[in-house]
C-alpha cells in the first residue's frame, strides 16, 4: 500500500482564544461585509464611502437638526433592545419564542385601548402606568398561554408563537380598517379609516436637554438591560432558566418545578415585548398597522448575534438601529437607496459574523505548519 | 505477512498546551488481544483515536502490516482495516440495526442493481446484514431500532459494524464499563472467537481482573507516557497496578466497623412502577441504620433506578412506606427530602444525563439542589458555592483548571467526583449512591470507597447500589439482592459468597424469608405493626 498524502489544510479546534482576537475577528467580519456592500453600491453608481459616512453618522453631520436624528434613532432602538432582551430570556431556556411580532402588537393594542378609553378621564401618570400594565399583562398572557399548552400537552411552541403572530397582525388590521360605531380605535374626523390619535395624557413624557428631547422609554430600556443582566446572572430564577435550558432532566432531578419555570419565563419574555409595544405607541402617539417595524424578527437576529449575552445585545441592537435609521437618513441624498439597503447589509453582516464564529472556534493548520508544530512539541 | 498488525512509533499529540500523548511506542501482533491499560486521562483514548482517524498525530509514524501510513479520516482507517468501537456509541437512534451498518457501507459495483441500491434502500439489506452477522457468530434482529436496544445489544451492533466493514484490527474503548457481569462474559467469548478467526484486538480498560482474563499482552500508559508492554501470563494484578499508578498500591478496600445505631431509613412493603407502567419494585422491605453501609446487588435494570428515584422523591410510589427517622417522607418534594438529610446520587449509563447540567460551571452545579434553601432570598449565593466547589476539588482531587469550567469539559472520573462531592457536601444522614465508580479508574474508585467509609464512620447510613460483587462484598456491611424488583434476601457481606449472591441475583435462591422471619425488617423498627396496612 502506498503512503497516503496528508491533506493540505486541516481544521483544528482552538483551545482558547484571546478576547481581543475575538473582537478583532468580529470587526474584520463587519469590515468585510461593508466591503461587499460597498461593491454592490458601487455597481449601482453610489459612492459607498459617502453613503456609509451618512449612514453611520445617521445623517447628523452638517445637519442643523442633528438632535432630531438621535431622537429618530432612539425610537427604533428602544423597542428593538427591549424585544431582543426579552427574547434572550426564553432562548436561554431553549424555548423558541418566535412570536415577538404578535406579542408586540398585543402590547401596543392593549396600551392603545387604555389610552383611547380612559385618556380623557384620567391624569397622565396613572394613565401611563395603567397602559403599560395592560400591555405587559395582555402580551404576557398571549405568550404565556403557549408555554402553558407546551407544558400541559407538549405542543410545539415554535408553531404556536408563529401562528399567533398572524392572528395579532390581522386583529390589528381589522381594527384599522373596519369603520363602525363601536370601533373607537379609528378617528371620527376622517372619511378614510385612520387610527385615532391618542389623547395628550397618554403621550410618553420626554426630558428636554436643550433642543433635544429624550423619550424616557430610553431610560427604562437601559434599566431593563441592566435588570436583565442581574436577573440572569444573580437571581435564582435566572439560574433556573439556565439549568432548564441546559438539561430539563437535570432540573427535574434537582427538584425544580420545570413547567412553572417555563410558563413564568415565557410570560416574562412576552410581557417585556408587550411593554416595548406599549412604549412605542405611547411615543408614536398613534397606532399603525406597521407598528412593529419587524422587531419581533430582527430581535431574534440580535439575540443570536449577541450570543444571548445581555450587554452584547445592547451593542448589536444599537448597531442594527444605526444601520436602519442611517439608511433612511442617507436615502434623502441617494434616492436609489432606501431602508431595504439596511436589511441587505444586515444580512451580509450576519453571514460574515457567522464565518468569523467559525474562525473563532477553529483554526486552519496547513501541511507545512503541521510538521513545524510537531517538531516544537518534541 | 508482517509480524505486527499495527506499530506506532514516537507518537505525539497535544491539545493546546496539554500533551495527551508523549513519544508513544506501541505494537500489536497479528491475532492477539492487546490490553491498553491506564488511569483516567492517561491518553489511551487519544492514542486510539489517532489510529481510527479521528485525530492526527502531531508527529510520529504509524505502520499497518509493516507499511507506513497516514490516517487522515475514519474513512482511511476503514480502508486500512482498522475499526473502533467507541465508548459512546456512534449509532443513529431512530435507524434499524441494518441501516446503521448500511449507512457507512462502501458503494461498489457498477451493475444496474448496485446503482439502484445506491438510490433506493433494498429490502435485501436486512437479510444480508443478518447473514454477515451469522458468519461471525452473532445473532441479531436487523430490523430492530437502535433506540429500542439495550446497551449490550448496541455494543454488539457496533462490533458487527466494524467487522462488516472488513476490519482486521478492532479497537474497543472501555467496552465493559457499561455491561453487566453476564454481558461481559458474553463479550469476552466474542472477542476470543474473533481472535481465533485471526483478528487483532486492542481493548482499552482499567479493570485489572478483566485485563488479566482476556489479554495476551498488556501495554501500560501513565500520564500520556508509554511505560511498558508485558506478557499477561508473566505478570499479576499487583505489578500491573504499580506500572499503571507509578507507585505501590494497596488493593484492600477499607471497611470500618461502626457501632450499630437506630434504623434511619426504613422501607416497608414498597411497590413502584417504571415509566412503562410495569412493576419495577415489588413489595420490598429493607432498612439502613446509621453507620451502616447496605449494598444493593442485582442485574442491571431490575428496579435499582426506580427505587433510588422513589426514595429521593422523584418518582411516585404505588403503595408502601418510606420512613426516615420515624417519619414518612412519601409525597414530600425532592427539596424537602434533601433538607431532611436524604441525599441521592445516581450515575446513569451515559454518566452525564442526570444530576448535572453539563454546560454550567462546577460552581453552578454545586448549588443545583439547594440553591433555593433560603426562600426569602431571590439571589443565588455563588460565593459559598464557589468555596464549596473548591473544597470538593481539593478533597476529592478533581483535576480542573478552575471552579468556573463547564462540567462537560471535565473527564468522566472528575465529573463523577463532582457529583458525589456535592451530595456529601449537603451533609446527609442517609446517602443513596448508585454506581458511584462506574467507569472510574482504580485510584479514583478507591478515593470514593474511602469517602463512603468515612461517611459511615460519621454515622451516615449509606445505600450503595453497585455492580461489582467483589467490591460490594468487601465494602458493605450487608448486601440486599434484588431480582426482578423483588428482594431475594439481605445477607451479611462477610458471611456470603459470590456464588450465593449470583444465585440470588438470578432468582435461583430466595432467602427473603428465613425461619419465618421476613428479611429487611428491623427488630427495633420505628414502624408499629398497627400502622402497616
Amino acid at each position: 500500500m502506498s503512503k497516503q498524502r496528508e491533506p493540505l489544510v486541516r481544521v483544528v479546534k482552538r483551545d482558547r482564544i484571546h478576547p481581543l482576537l475575538k473582537v478583532a475577528f468580529y470587526l474584520l467580519a463587519i469590515l468585510f461585509a461593508l466591503t461587499v456592500g460597498g461593491v454592490l453600491l458601487f455597481a449601482i453608481g453610489v459612492n459607498p464611502l459617502v453613503l456609509y459616512k451618512d449612514m453611520f453618522t445617521i445623517g447628523m453631520l452638517g445637519s442643523r437638526f442633528a438632535y432630531k436624528s438621535v431622537e429618530g434613532l432612539l425610537t427604533i432602538f428602544v423597542p428593538l433592545l427591549i424585544t431582543s432582551l426579552a427574547l434572550s430570556l426564553s432562548f436561554k431556556m431553549r424555548f423558541w419564542n418566535i412570536g415577538g411580532e404578535g406579542q408586540f402588537i398585543i402590547g401596543a393594542l392593549a396600551a392603545a385601548t387604555v389610552a383611547l378609553k380612559f385618556g380623557n378621564s384620567m391624569p397622565p401618570f396613572p394613565l401611563l402606568v395603567l397602559m403599560f400594565l395592560a400591555s405587559m399583562l395582555c402580551a404576557g398572557l398571549y405568550g404565556g398561554v403557549v408555554a402553558l399548552l407546551n407544558v400541559r400537552f407538549r405542543t410545539n411552541e415554535t408553531l404556536l408563537t408563529l401562528m399567533l403572530n398572524y392572528i395579532a397582525l390581522y386583529l390589528l388590521r381589522f381594527f384599522g380598517e373596519t369603520q363602525a360605531p363601536w370601533n373607537f380605535y379609528l378617528s371620527d374626523e376622517s372619511v378614510r379609516p385612520v387610527f385615532q390619535k391618542f389623547p395628550e395624557a397618554a403621550f410618553m413624557p420626554t426630558i428636554s436637554i436643550g433642543k433635544f428631547s429624550l423619550n424616557i422609554s430610553f431610560i427604562f430600556a437601559v434599566l431593563i438591560c441592566v435588570g436583565a443582566y442581574f436577573y440572569l446572572k444573580k437571581t435564582k430564577q435566572g439560574y433556573e432558566i439556565s439549568v432548564v435550558g441546559d438539561s430539563a432532566n437535570t432540573a427535574r432531578y434537582a427538584g425544580m418545578h420545570v413547567p412553572k419555570i417555563i410558563v413564568r419565563t415565557m410570560f416574562l419574555s412576552a410581557a417585556l415585548i408587550g411593554l416595548a409595544g406599549g412604549f412605542y405607541v405611547s411615543g408614536a402617539k398613534v397606532l399603525s398597522t406597521s407598528v412593529t417595524n419587524n422587531v419581533g424578527w430582527t430581535g431574534i437576529i440580535v439575540a443570536w448575534l449577541a450570543k444571548l449575552n445581555t450587554f452584547a445585545i445592547f451593542g448589536v441592537a444599537l448597531l442594527i438601529s444605526i444601520m436602519q435609521y442611517g439608511a433612511q437618513a442617507a436615502s434623502t441624498q441617494f434616492p436609489i437607496i432606501d431602508s431595504n439597503f439596511a436589511d441587505l447589509l444586515q444580512g451580509i453582516i450576519l453571514f460574515f459574523v457567522l464565518a468569523a464564529d467559525f474562525f473563532i472556534r477553529f483554526k486552519l493548520v496547513f501541511r507545512k505548519n503541521a510538521k513545524k508544530q510537531g517538531g516544537a512539541a518534541e | 505477512m508482517a509480524a505486527y498488525a499495527i506499530e506506532l512509533k514516537n507518537i505525539n499529540k497535544s491539545f493546546g498546551s496539554v500533551a495527551a500523548n508523549k513519544n508513544i511506542n506501541l505494537s500489536v501482533r497479528q491475532g492477539e488481544i492487546l490490553a491498553l491499560l491506564g488511569e483516567n486521562g492517561s491518553g489511551k483514548t487519544t492514542l486510539m483515536n489517532m489510529l481510527s482517524g479521528i485525530y492526527k498525530p502531531d508527529s510520529g509514524q504509524i505502520f499497518v502490516n509493516g507499511q507506513e501510513v497516514s490516517i487522515n479520516s475514519p474513512e482511511d482507517a476503514k480502508k486500512l482495516g482498522i475499526g473502533m468501537v467507541h465508548q459512546h456509541f456512534k449509532l443513529v437512534d431512530i435507524f434499524s440495526a441494518a441501516d446503521n451498518i448500511w449507512l457507512g457501507k462502501e458503494r461498489d459495483g457498477s451493475s444496474a442493481k448496485a446503482k439502484l441500491s445506491e438510490v433506493f434502500l433494498q429490502k435485501e439489506r436486512f437479510s444480508e446484514i443478518e447473514k454477515t452477522a451469522e458468519q461471525f457468530g452473532f445473532q441479531i434482529d436487523a430490523r430492530k431500532l437502535v433506540k429500542n436496544m439495550s446497551v449490550s445489544e448496541k455494543q454488539t451492533l457496533e462490533i458487527i459494524k466494524v467487522l462488516y466493514y472488513g476490519a482486521k484490527t478492532i479497537i474497543l474503548d472501555e467496552p465493559t464499563a457499561v455491561l453487566t457481569v453476564q454481558e461481559i462474559e458474553k463479550l469476552f467469548h466474542i472477542l476470543r472467537e474473533m481472535k481465533a478467526q485471526g483478528h487483532s484486538i486492542i481493548i482499552i480498560s482499567h479493570k485489572l481482573n478483566e485485563v488479566m482474563e482476556i489479554s495476551d499482552r498488556v501495554a501500560i500508559l501513565r500520564k500520556g507516557e508509554y511505560i511498558d508492554t508485558v506478557n499477561t501470563a508473566e505478570t499479576n494484578t499487583l505489578e500491573l497496578t504499580e506500572l499503571m499508578m507509578g507507585k505501590k498500591a494497596d488493593l484492600n478496600i477499607r471497611r470500618t466497623k461502626v457501632e450499630k445505631k437506630q434504623p434511619l431509613l426504613e422501607i416497608r412493603d414498597l411497590t413502584i412502577k417504571n415509566d412503562e407502567g410495569a412493576v419495577a419494585i415489588d413489595h420490598v422491605n429493607f432498612y439502613v441504620r446509621g453507620g451502616e453501609m447496605l449494598g444493593v446487588a442485582g442485574i442491571a435494570g431490575c428496579g435499582q433506578k426506580e427505587l433510588c428515584e422513589a426514595m429521593a422523591g422523584l418518582r411516585k410510589i404505588e403503595s408502601g412506606m418510606i420512613i426516615h427517622e420515624g417519619e414518612s417522607i412519601v409525597g414530600l418534594s425532592p427539596q424537602k427530602i434533601l433538607e431532611k438529610g436524604v441525599a441521592m446520587s445516581f450515575i446513569p449509563e451515559d454518566r452525564l444525563g442526570m444530576g448535572l447540567a453539563p454546560s454550567l460551571s462546577i460552581t453552578d452545579n454545586m448549588i443545583l439542589k439547594k440553591y433555593n434553601q433560603n426562600h426569602w432570598n431571590p439571589f443565588v449565593d455563588r460565593k459559598s458555592a464557589r468555596k464549596e466547589a473548591q473544597e470538593v476539588i481539593d478533597e476529592l482531587e478533581v483535576v480542573t483548571p478552575s471552579t468556573e469550567i463547564p462540567v462537560r469539559r471535565l473527564s468522566g472520573g472528575n465529573v463523577q467526583k463532582i457529583l458525589l462531592g456535592r451530595e456529601i457536601k449537603s451533609n446527609p444522614n442517609v446517602l443513596i449512591t448508585a454506581y458511584p465508580v462506574r467507569g472510574l479508574d482504580i485510584n479514583s474508585s478507591y478515593t470514593i470507597y474511602n469517602i463512603l467509609d468515612d461517611l459511615k464512620q460519621k454515622g451516615v447510613g449509606v445505600l450503595f447500589v453497585g455492580e461489582d460483587l467483589d467490591v460490594l462484598m468487601s465494602l458493605c456491611d450487608k448486601i440486599m439482592v434484588l431480582c426482578h424488583g423483588k428482594v431475594m434476601g439481605v445477607v451479611h457481606a462477610s458471611k456470603t459468597s459470590k456464588e450465593e449472591l449470583g444465585l440470588m441475583m438470578t432468582g435461583a435462591v430466595n432467602l427473603s424469608v428465613v425461619n419465618g422471619k421476613v428479611a429487611g425488617i428491623a427488630k427495633d423498627s420505628a414502624i408499629k405493626e398497627e400502622d402497616v396496612q
